[in-house]
């Protein structure tokens, strides 16, 4: 098997993310990514997943793949929950302060903050969430 | 999440080790906000890798719940990708973070 190519299935469930992030770690090491590429990739993959393992009621599959190719990482999450883009969540107000700070919709910023590109379609039932990554 | 206590003075010191994300949140919270009843805190970030929006939420809850009871809370210690994370999602102007213990302890 390629070295430089993740794909992991795990169930949609919080008590399944370590193993994700482990995964991810292993991975960032064998592909040779940068410690702070490496931060990037897990925190995207990580905020991503958990959102379909708190959210997509219904969902029985969540697929994790990632691949690098030259300077670039490509990242695929799917799931086959109910119809949703992660992507339409607000943004934060990053400016309020702590009595007013809001804690939702920062996982969708740090999506949005630490990739290059993001996609959201759904295909043949499926929610494909695909992002674009610095390897640097 | 492994979470070592250490008094000093009227403060604790709440040494975190390990991720803060997901499926350490809640637990985590839980110690934390506990450890408000004693006084102000300080949790000691140093041997923490990785932070997630669900460990922010946690800092977020915590510094909260300081201000409601009128004690403080600050981390220190942050390692350079938890701080990015830190300064990405605005929280380095609402957490106040220190380089050290001391500083932290200083600051009071």
């Amino acid at each position: 098997m390629d070295a430089t190519v993740l794909r992991h299935e795990m169930p949609p469930e919080v008590d399944a993310l370590p193993a994700l992030l482990d995964r991810l770690e292993a991975f960032a090491e064998t592909a040779e990514l940068s410690p702070r590429a490496a931060q990037h990739l897990a925190l995207v993959a990580e905020e991503l997943a958990a959102n379909v393992a708190m959210h997509a009621g219904g969902a029985s599959l969540l697929r994790v793949e990632a691949r690098r190719e030259g300077d670039s990482l490509h990242l695929l999450i799917e799931d086959d929950g109910p119809e949703f883009d992660p992507l339409s969540a607000a943004a934060p107000d990053l400016e309020a302060g702590v009595e007013e700070r809001d804690i939702g919709g920062l996982g969708v910023h740090f999506v949005r903050r630490l990739t290059r590109e993001a996609h959201y379609e759904r295909r043949e039932g499926l929610n494909r969430l695909t992002a674009l990554l610095d390897v640097g | 999440m492994q979470i070592v206590e250490h008094r000093e003075g009227a403060t604790t010191i709440a040494a975190l080790e390990g991720r803060l994300d997901t499926a350490t949140a809640a637990a985590t919270e839980e110690k934390l906000i506990a450890l408000l009843d004693q006084g102000g805190v300080v949790a000691d970030m140093t041997g923490v890798r990785y932070v997630s929006s669900a460990g922010l939420r946690v800092l977020l809850k915590t510094a909260k719940q300081a201000r409601t009871r009128n004690v403080g809370f600050s981390v220190c210690g942050l390692q350079p990708a938890v701080r990015e994370v830190f300064e990405i999602s605005g929280f380095d102007k609402i957490i106040p973070s220190h380089g050290s213990r001391a500083e932290a302890l200083a600051a009071g």
